[in-house]
């Protein structure tokens, strides 16, 4: 039982619990604060998977960034906003498909064989060389990215802007 | 002038034409649209009959090509031969006639301009219907004449009668129009052509077999059953009195009702070339003649009165006809066209007393005569005229009916016409002597009708007496002039018929009107002596041998419960399925709306279970497969 | 010996699970996008795995995944600002509420 088998144990019990407690608390507020233990916890499993820029890019994005959006877009639609009951029949079904998705899958995960040697990023420097594929390989999808990224924030302007004809 | 026949219906299609359009502008002018036009073709019609009568004239024929159906060709144009050519003169005469009269007798109709455009219109389909070389063109106006017809008879829409016998008229020669339709059409089949010269020469030919022109012959003799009133079809026609009488007298009395005796005469070749179908006429003429004489005996109203003798003196032209010799031929047309005069100048005359009196029934009216003397004496001389006593034009022509029927042999059939022409006799003067004679039955306020009324009877009563001058005996003028232009026939031997029928027809005829002065002039014999101790009898006549009744039950009733029943098949069954279908379809798009619910979390889960459902499958199919 | 591959799978399969289940029954609009951005890190996650254990295991992956990033972020403020207007309009976040297409 090494560390690092420790170290997942953790961060994987505080993952999913974050996730199973974002679904049941009632309150948004609750809710948004339980994922961010999520994305926090998440940020620490990329950091074991040797992913140290995209463990930041997860702190800053998810748990700064989106868990903060979210939290301005509930107390901009409802501050007491509280989640409401769903019929009991399409619960039950959605959840019999979700389990049915997860035996496939789980079935999948368990016969896989994969063979190949890990990669070990760990004597590199990480950030250098995302930083290098980024602008060599990747650079076309990365300039269209940040071109879709300012659409999204321009976008997200006009839509969330009061209409002109309102008071 | 030959060559412009065709103008001649053209005159009152354009007049047709023009009250359609200025009618409401023109209100009573309207009148001298149609006089003029009428009177056009009149000329005309008097040119073209001269130029043809004169010695040595051919028929003209001209035809264009209408349509051309694989190797056959059917034409469009028309023709002037002598029997055409003097049912022109007639039509339009006895149209202008009408026209002029009409413009005293509907004065003050609020439906003047659509009454004189009826007229028109109905003056050119009978004027085309004459003109025509071909059957198929022959069928188009024969149905344009049946929908003139309908409109004027129903003119007074808005009493029930009118509308209902307006759509007796339609449908009861709908029946006949049927016969007459399959009959052209087979014998466009058998004989490759529409055309009367085409046919008549393949009948010479051989082309036809003896049974198919016998069937021909019938269905088309069923046609002009329907259109002449005769005897299983001519319920309709006393009915049609209830349009305005001017129509009557063109319509019902000269002019359509004589298509049928015209069809038969034109088709006359057909006729000769098959006994049979000539017998079949010969039988229903004769039945119709004596039929229709024994109802008139005992009716009230004076227009159906004349009805039911326009009817007998039909059926009179159809056992000329039917006998299947150049003299019945010549006697059928030359007594069609005396007919034409005389039965228009009494129904003219008619309907002057009608006009005067504000009443068609005979018993209400009475001692007319110091009242209306124009009117009478015309009257008068229509009933001599119809009663055939010489000189008057029904003496000539009903002379040789009676000769023609007795020297073809149809012996029965000649003694039945004498008793019809004994009725005929006795009823017309019935009707002279109730109407005009005696105290007058009502402080009426008659009075005599206007000039441009009277002028028009005048005309015809001129032409009732004279007429028959044109085909005496000693001198048959028209006999010979018809029997030359008959096609495809050779002249056969004329016998002339013994002297004693004239002495005969006459004597009855004499017998009748000395009864009728008897019974309803002197009121030396009582009104009772048969109605008394027959009364059956009386009924039977009155009551139009419950002709009417018995089509009722059995035609208009069984068809009745037929469509009754073919109804609820079609509610329940044919509709049914339409309605279960649309009733499926809508259930299912409401379910389906159902489906559709607006919620896409629903349809999130679904397209999900979607891929799961797929990804089982195909996880299945690998492990099958590998 | 390290974590091996297939436990980092199961759990990145158990967040999107729940993400999915809370996606598909959940009625608050803002709680349904915080489920779809989970199952977004799921997806992250096996990126992130795959680079470090996968067949070719390369930087490919991680590349990817903040590629994946930059796109829910994106979503993220474009759904919060459709879903800001729509309250605006309707004054509901309520998911049921939401069927403007059916009529």
């Amino acid at each position: 039982m090494s560390g690092q088998f420790i170290a997942f144990f953790i961060l994987s019990i505080l993952t999913i619990g974050g996730a199973v407690f974002m679904i049941s608390f009632t309150k948004v507020v609750h809710q948004v604060v339980a994922l961010a233990f999520t994305f926090l916890s998440i940020a620490g499993l990329y950091v074991l998977l040797e992913a140290e820029f995209v463990a930041v890019s997860q702190v800053l994005v998810y748990s700064g960034a989106i868990s903060i959006l979210m939290l301005f877009g509930i107390m901009l639609t409802k501050h007491n906003a509280q989640e409401y009951e769903r019929r009991g029949k399409f619960k039950f079904f959605a959840f019999l498909v979700v389990a049915a998705f997860f035996g496939l899958m789980f079935n999948g995960i368990q016969t896989m064989n994969i063979e190949g040697q890990p990669a070990n990023f760990s004597a590199q420097n990480n950030v250098l060389e995302i930083g290098k594929a980024m602008f060599s390989q990747y650079v076309i999808p990365f300039e269209i990215v940040s071109v879709l990224l300012l659409v999204a924030l321009v976008g997200s302007i006009i839509l969330a802007k009061k209409e002109a004809g309102d008071e | 002038m030959m060559s412009s026949a065709w103008l001649i219906p053209l005159f009152p299609l354009l007049a047709f034409l023009i009250l359609l359009a200025f009618g409401r502008q023109l209100k009573e002018a309207s009148a001298y649209v149609g006089i003029l036009a009428t009177l056009a073709g009149f000329i005309l019609a008097l040119g073209a009959f001269f130029e043809r009568f004169a010695a040595g004239a051919e028929d003209y024929y001209v035809a264009f090509k209408w349509l051309t159906l694989g190797d056959k060709v059917i034409d469009m144009g028309f023709e002037v031969t002598p029997i055409n050519a003097m049912m022109l003169v007639i039509v339009t005469f006895v149209s202008m006639l009408v026209h002029i009269y009409s413009k005293g007798y509907m004065h003050g109709d609020d439906r003047f301009p659509v009454f004189y455009s009826y007229l028109a219109l109905f003056t050119f389909s009978m004027l085309g219907l004459v003109i025509s070389p071909n059957l198929l063109q022959v069928y188009i106006f024969w149905e344009l004449v049946g929908v003139c017809s309908f409109l004027l008879v129903g003119f007074y829409f808005y009493k029930d009668e009118a509308k209902a016998a307006a759509k007796k008229a339609f449908i009861v020669t709908r029946v006949g129009d049927v016969g007459l339709f399959i009959g052209i059409s087979l014998l466009f089949w058998y004989s490759g052509s529409f055309n009367y010269v085409d046919i008549f020469n393949a009948i010479q030919n051989g082309v036809m077999q003896p049974w198919q022109i016998t069937l021909v012959g019938i269905l088309i003799f069923i046609g002009a059953v329907g259109k002449s009133g005769q005897f299983p079809l001519h319920t309709w026609l006393p009915d049609a009195m209830e349009g305005p009488t001017p129509v009557s007298a063109l319509i019902h009395a000269a002019t359509m009702v004589a298509a049928g005796v015209y069809l038969v005469a034109a088709m006359y070749p057909l006729y000769l070339a098959s006994p049979d179908a000539s017998q079949v006429i010969a039988v229903i003429g004769g039945i119709t003649a004596i039929f229709a004489a024994s109802i008139g005996l005992t009716q009230r109203d004076i227009k159906r009165v004349l009805a039911y003798s326009t009817v007998s003196q039909l059926g009179y032209m159809m056992l000329a006809l039917g006998t299947a010799s150049v003299a019945g031929y010549v006697a059928g047309t030359f007594h069609l066209m005396t007919h034409a005069f005389f039965k228009a100048l009494l129904f003219l005359a008619a309907g002057s007393v009608i006009h005067a009196a504000h009443t068609q029934d005979i018993f209400e009216m009475g001692g007319l005569y110091k009242k209306m003397k124009i009117t009478g004496t015309v009257f008068l001389i229509g009933c001599l005229a119809i009663s055939g006593i010489f000189p008057f034009a029904g003496f000539w022509s009903k002379e040789e009916i009676l000769g023609a029927a007795y020297t073809s042999g149809h012996t029965g059939l000649f003694w039945m016409a004498v008793v019809a022409a004994f009725f005929t006799a006795f009823y017309m003067f019935r009707l002279f002597f109730v109407t005009f004679t005696g105290e007058p039955a009502q402080k009426n306020h008659a009075h005599e009708s206007p000039a441009v009324m009277t002028f028009p009877m005048l005309l015809l009563a001129v032409l009732a007496i004279v007429a028959g001058f044109i085909n005496t005996p000693g001198a048959p003028i028209l006999g010979h002039w018809l029997t030359e232009g008959l096609r495809g026939v050779p002249a056969g031997e004329e016998h002339s018929a013994p002297f004693w029928i004239t002495i005969v027809a006459t004597g009855v005829s004499l017998m009748g009107i000395g009864l009728a002065y008897l019974m309803y002039g002197k009121k030396s014999v009582s009104r009772d002596i048969i109605a008394g101790p027959l009364p059956w009898l009386y009924q039977l006549s009155f009551r139009k041998y419950y002709i009417d009744e018995i089509y009722d039950v059995v035609f208009v009733r069984t068809l009745r419960a037929i469509g009754y029943f073919l109804n609820v098949v079609d509610y329940y069954i044919i509709d049914g399925v339409v309605r279960l279908v649309g009733a499926f379809t809508h259930e299912l798009g409401n379910a389906e709306a159902r489906v559709q619910s607006g919620q896409i979390q629903t349809y999130g889960l679904v397209a999900f279970l979607g891929i799961v459902l797929l990804v089982i499958g195909l996880t299945f199919v690998r492990g099958l497969v590998g | 010996m390290s974590v091996p591959l297939a436990s980092y799978l199961l759990v990145a399969l158990i967040l999107f699970c729940v993400g999915l289940y809370g996606a598909l029954t959940k009625r608050n609009a803002v709680v349904v996008l915080l489920s779809i951005e989970l199952m977004l890190n799921a997806v992250n996650i096996n990126f992130v795995a795959f680079a470090k254990f996968g067949v070719l295991a390369n930087l490919t992956g991680q590349i990817f995944s903040l590629f994946s990033i930059t796109l829910a972020a994106a979503e993220a403020a474009i759904g919060l600002a459709i879903l800001i207007s729509l309250y605006r309009n309707r004054s509901t976040v309520n998911v049921d509420e939401m069927d403007l297409m059916k009529r």
